[in-house]
């Protein structure tokens, strides 16, 4: 569900993304791209001259608004690609474009513009200044913005509040919590005013619990920002519940890029439908995606399945039919509808 | 490692060889045994017109240099001797409460009244003064290289391996050249010490800036910090404590410098009182200025090191209320303060020490020259000249024949042989080499069996390049002229290290089982780590005179410590899990400790033969001081002489020395854990 119009283009755009690390890697990847191939066969020849090869030819767009999540096995290459966007490692080849500018393209002191007014970022392991306190660390993108002392502590006390850290900003990282240092963390990316904020796999270091927690707390948090966002996750289930679109990753390729639906109920291969294996689709797909909206349509009525129901509530509501039952609209119209058998199919978990 | 298979076996047979072809051929062929004079070149006259040639070219620039670190030095002498003791005293107390609270405000409270009571204060304020204005110039030259490798990778590795070298270079070496630019003068001492100290805080500032996490790394990137703001308000203070070990480093190593540059001479600092009261035999004297270094040593680095801690902090309020008092004493006492050079309340007890001193050697003089001749004619002679010119009549009460060398050789041959047998074969080798090497002495072992034991050890330690690279080396050595003496400073220090492994292996081990006793040890330790070089001298020369003996006690004394700490760490960090894997499988402590906990311990341990040997190598110049030959002989020597030729190029062989012992250890202990998977 992408925000605002799609009248503009897209924020983040990749292009042909390649990061190959070790020696001479910026000299071997033309010539190896000049021979041809798939990206999978460039790669693997590039492995065989004892290179690198992170990120092997990825493009994606992402609109305005939009959270893009990026999803792989540790070590798929996820957090060189978002390392590629925000120009913390220099790609070997491709191109990266946020809002329309070409950034690679950009010199070291627009960059360093870029990130005071565009970008913010966030850490696995939260990369908070273990000398400064909170207030200092979230103030920190204004301070070296120049902006005076007093007003960049003004500025950031809301978004202090807004992470619910307010009584703790005099404390060192140090005195705090895995979950409340991570809260300094995405405040301080806040800081900045960003409109496109990357955050590597910021949940992953934390418990269960406050995982939760704090993923409830950023789906609030973003409801009042308009940024776009890029989040990078290995936990399918925090993917499903947070993204707009779906990106998954394998040795550095990205092999579907789909909504959580599309993900869940139509991998492209074995790979993703490993990642959905274990997750109950039924609580994450919705009733729209097995609706038919060709052929008969039946009566208003039934148990009044609507699109946006998980599989999971529309079977409890339709247990014992066995006919087609009509999916209605808010206005209680017939829009569609689905076949129980459908229902149950899509539910049962992919063998193999 | 599969017997046959390791190049242990034909390395050491390699090596064997080579000793036995020379040994036999020695008569038919002489050179074989002592290097030919005529086919040395004279790389230290080279070396020397060189030398003189450049610094000539520098010495303007130099003196101009020394002329305008005059005046912070002049400063810092009137600033330090003017002033009132009481404030001085109440500031090191304040600065101490600052930064440790009352025991740290204890320490220097004690320690310098124990300077001013010892009537050293003047002496001791102006080797203060010379550290005052080095330590800046180390800091503020090691900051900016440690930086600077920081930010140009390219030249990071270069940058390294130069401090590694200046690490090993002997600190009297740096002397000779300098005293050539900049004459004599409290000058030199200056800027010796600032470049010995420099290295240490480069090294840490490396350190430091490499372990900043990079996520806060790439957090400054982020937050759109330039270069110089992510340097400056983030990677510089993340790695605050590292750089604080670096200032602690660099205050303890100027201290050492300054007080070694006394013996240049011309300038009435404590280091130099040692000198001449140890020069007139006053040892009672000697110790207490010893003891005025020690304390100073300890004051300065408890507090630096206090630095490096993230402790609590004293009040401040607190500390400037000790300075206001110590202000409002010298106010009201001020005409009646004692001036401290008049102060002499320690010197009956020095003279009581040098009474009892006197009396003690006198009483136990026998004993005393007992153990002495013991060690030197049963062990440290057969070390360096061989069983066959050591054992004499006037030693041994025998001659030593050649029927006996063939009878220990044949002896070595059938042990060896059984060691083979049991599948030992590089054990059994390696006693035939030692019986060989004890015959022959150090000093007088062939110079082609040197290098080709050299080449093969470092061909089994690491491989070609190590065995080429310490080869090469060594050659430069045998044809600038300098071997003989650098055998004999191998051959010192080589039995100070065998002392120290063998000793201090013991004690760590010792350490490792019984904490109580490590308890005790860690004082000890901690306190030789901080007592400058030079101090070791003192109580050595005090009971054994000048000579090897002492030499060789001091290195010991000074070179023990690493061997110690790092066997006792070794030992004691073996993972629990392995330990428990043990004891379930029914091993008794004793097994435990051989077959778990020492293996694992190995390449802890080396790293600390290591650090031995460095510390050997570096104690063995300033024990020239009191009498060895060698290598580090010839760097005083120089020093006395104004040679730089000499200076340097013996500064260099020694360098070189400690240069391949450090890379065959380390390559070893490498080796050592890519064998555990570590
Ligand atoms: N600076 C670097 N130099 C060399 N290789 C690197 C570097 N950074 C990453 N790599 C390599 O790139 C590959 C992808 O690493 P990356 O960190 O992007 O994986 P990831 O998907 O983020 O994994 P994780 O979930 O563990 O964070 C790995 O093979 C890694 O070894
Ligand atoms: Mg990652």
């Amino acid at each position: 569900m992408p925000r605002d119009g799609a009248s503009s283009g897209p924020t983040v755009r990749a292009g042909g993304l390649w990061q190959v690390f070790g020696a001479n890697a910026t000299v071997a990847l033309p010539d190896e791209v000049a021979l041809g191939g798939s990206s999978a066969d460039i790669a693997g020849r590039l492995l065989e001259k004892g290179l690198n090869p992170a990120v092997r030819g990825v493009s994606f767009d992402v609109a305005p608004g939009e959270l893009f999540v990026i999803m792989g096995l540790s070590g798929s290459g996820k957090s060189t690609l978002v390392r590629c966007i925000s120009r913390l490692v220099e790609p070997t080849a491709g191109s990266v474009e946020i809002e329309g500018e070409d950034i690679l393209a950009a010199s070291k002191a627009r960059m360093t513009e870029l990130r005071r007014s565009r970008m913010g970022m966030v850490f696995q392991h939260f990369g908070l200044f273990p000398h400064m306190t909170v207030l200092d660390n979230v103030a920190f993108p204004l301070k070296v913005g120049g902006m005076a002392r007093r007003a960049r502590h003004e500025k950031v006390m809301p978004i202090i509040e807004m992470v619910g850290l307010d009584g703790r900003e005099r404390a060192y990282p140090r005195e705090l919590s895995g979950g409340q240092r991570q809260r300094v963390g995405i405040a301080r990316s806040l800081a900045g005013d960003c409109t496109v904020w990357f955050l590597d796999e910021p949940f992953s270091a934390l418990d269960p619990l406050i995982r939760r927690q704090l993923q409830d707390e950023f789906l609030e948090i973003r409801t009042r920002l308009n940024t776009t966002i890029v989040f990078i996750t290995h936990d399918i289930a925090e993917a499903l519940k947070l993204a707009d679109r779906i990106a998954i990753m394998r040795d550095g390729e990205i092999v579907q890029i789909g909504t959580p639906t599309e993900i869940v109920l139509r991998p492209v291969d074995g790979y993703v439908s490993q990642f959905s294996r274990d997750v109950a689709r039924g609580r994450h797909a919705k009733v729209g995606s097995i609706m038919r909206t060709e052929g008969e349509m039946g009566e208003c009525g039934g148990p009044g399945l609507r699109a946006d129901m998980t599989l999971e509530t529309a079977l409890a509501s339709c247990m014992s039919l066995y006919d087609p039952v009509p999916v209605l609209d808010d206005d209680g119209a017939v829009i569609g509808m689905v076949h129980p058998a459908d229902l149950a199919s899509s539910l049962q978990v992919e063998e193999s | 490692m599969i017997p046959g298979r390791s190049p242990a076996v034909p390395a050491a047979l390699a090596a064997l060889l080579a000793g036995a072809l020379c040994l036999t051929l020695e008569s038919v062929a002489p050179w074989l045994a002592r290097f030919p004079a005529n086919w040395t070149l004279p790389a230290t006259d080279w070396a020397g017109t060189f030398l003189e040639w450049l610094l000539l070219g520098l010495k303007p620039a130099a003196r101009w240099f020394s002329w305008l670190l005059g005046y912070p030095m002049l400063w810092a002498n009137a600033a330090l001797g003017q002033t009132p003791w009481p404030l001085m005293i109440g500031t090191a107390t304040a600065i101490g409460w600052y930064l440790g609270g009352l025991p740290m405000a204890a320490l220097g409270l004690g320690g310098l009244g124990f300077v001013l009571l010892s009537g050293y204060w003047v002496e001791s304020m102006n080797t203060l003064a010379l550290v005052a204005v080095s330590v800046p110039l180390a800091l503020a030259v090691g900051g900016v290289i440690g930086v600077a490798a920081n930010e140009f990778p390219r030249i990071k590795s270069s940058v390294q391996a130069a401090l590694d070298v200046m690490q090993t270079v002997p600190t009297f070496a740096y002397l000779t050249p300098l005293l050539l630019l900049f004459g004599f003068g409290p000058v030199v001492g200056m800027i010796a010490s600032a470049i010995y100290a420099a290295p240490p805080m480069a090294r840490n500032v490396i350190l430091g800036l490499e372990r900043v996490d990079p996520e806060v790394r790439e957090a400054a990137v982020m937050s759109g910090g330039t270069r110089i703001q992510q340097l400056l308000l983030v990677e510089i203070p993340s790695a605050a404590r590292q750089i604080m070990v670096g200032v602690n480093q660099c205050l303890m190593a100027a201290l050492s410098m300054v007080i070694i540059a006394a013996v240049i001479g011309g300038f009435n600092d404590i280091g130099w009182e040692v000198l001449l009261t140890m020069r007139k035999a006053q040892f009672g004297l000697a110790l207490m200025a010893g003891l005025v270094i020690v304390v100073f040593a300890i004051v300065i680095d408890r507090m630096s090191a206090a630095l490096a801690h993230e402790r609590r902090r004293g009040d401040p309020r607190v500390a400037y209320g000790i300075v206001a008092l110590s202000v409002l004493v010298v106010l009201v006492f001020q005409a009646r303060l004692p001036d401290p050079s008049t102060l002499t309340f320690l010197d009956p007890a020095a003279e009581r020490v040098d009474r009892a001193l006197g009396e003690f050697t006198a009483n136990n003089g026998e004993a005393l020259n007992q153990f002495r001749n013991g060690a030197m004619f049963y062990v440290l002679l057969p070390l360096r000249i061989g069983l066959d010119e050591a054992a004499l009549p006037f030693t041994w009460g025998f001659q030593w024949t050649a029927t006996m060398s063939a009878g220990l050789f044949a002896a070595a041959a059938v042990a060896g042989a059984c060691l083979a047998l049991s599948g030992r074969a590089v054990s059994g080798l390696l006693l035939v080499i030692g019986s060989g090497i004890i015959e022959t002495g150090i000093a007088n072992l062939p110079w082609p069996f040197v290098l080709v034991a050299t080449f093969s050890l470092a061909w089994v330690a690491s491989g070609r390049r190590l065995a080429i690279l310490c080869v090469a080396l060594l050659a430069t050595v045998l044809v600038s002229g300098l071997w003989e003496r650098a055998l004999l400073s191998l051959y010192l220090s080589g039995a100070a290290v065998f002392a120290c492994a063998v000793v201090g292996g013991a004690i760590g081990l010792l350490c490792a089982v019984a904490p109580s006793i490590w308890r005790v040890v860690r004082l000890v330790c901690d306190m030789l780590q901080t007592i400058p070089l030079f101090v070791f001298l003192i109580p050595v020369l005090m009971f054994f005179q000048i000579g090897e003996f002492s030499a060789f006690l001091a290195i010991c004394a000074y070179a023990i410590v690493p061997m110690i700490r790092y066997t006792r760490h070794g030992l004691v960090m073996t993972p629990p899990e392995l330990l428990e894997a043990a004891v379930a499988s029914g091993a008794t402590p004793w097994q435990i400790m051989r077959d778990v906990r020492a293996p694992y311990a190995a390449p802890t341990v080396l790293l600390g033969l290591n650090q031995t040997i460095l510390y050997a190598f570096a104690m063995l110049v300033i024990a020239a001081l009191i009498g060895t030959t060698g290598l580090g002989q010839s760097i005083y020597l120089a020093l006395g002489s104004a040679d730089v030729g000499l200076g340097v190029s013996a500064g260099a062989a020694m360098a070189i020395l400690a240069l391949i012992c450090d890379r065959l250890v380390q390559a070893f202990a490498e080796g050592r854990r890519t064998a555990l998977g570590l």
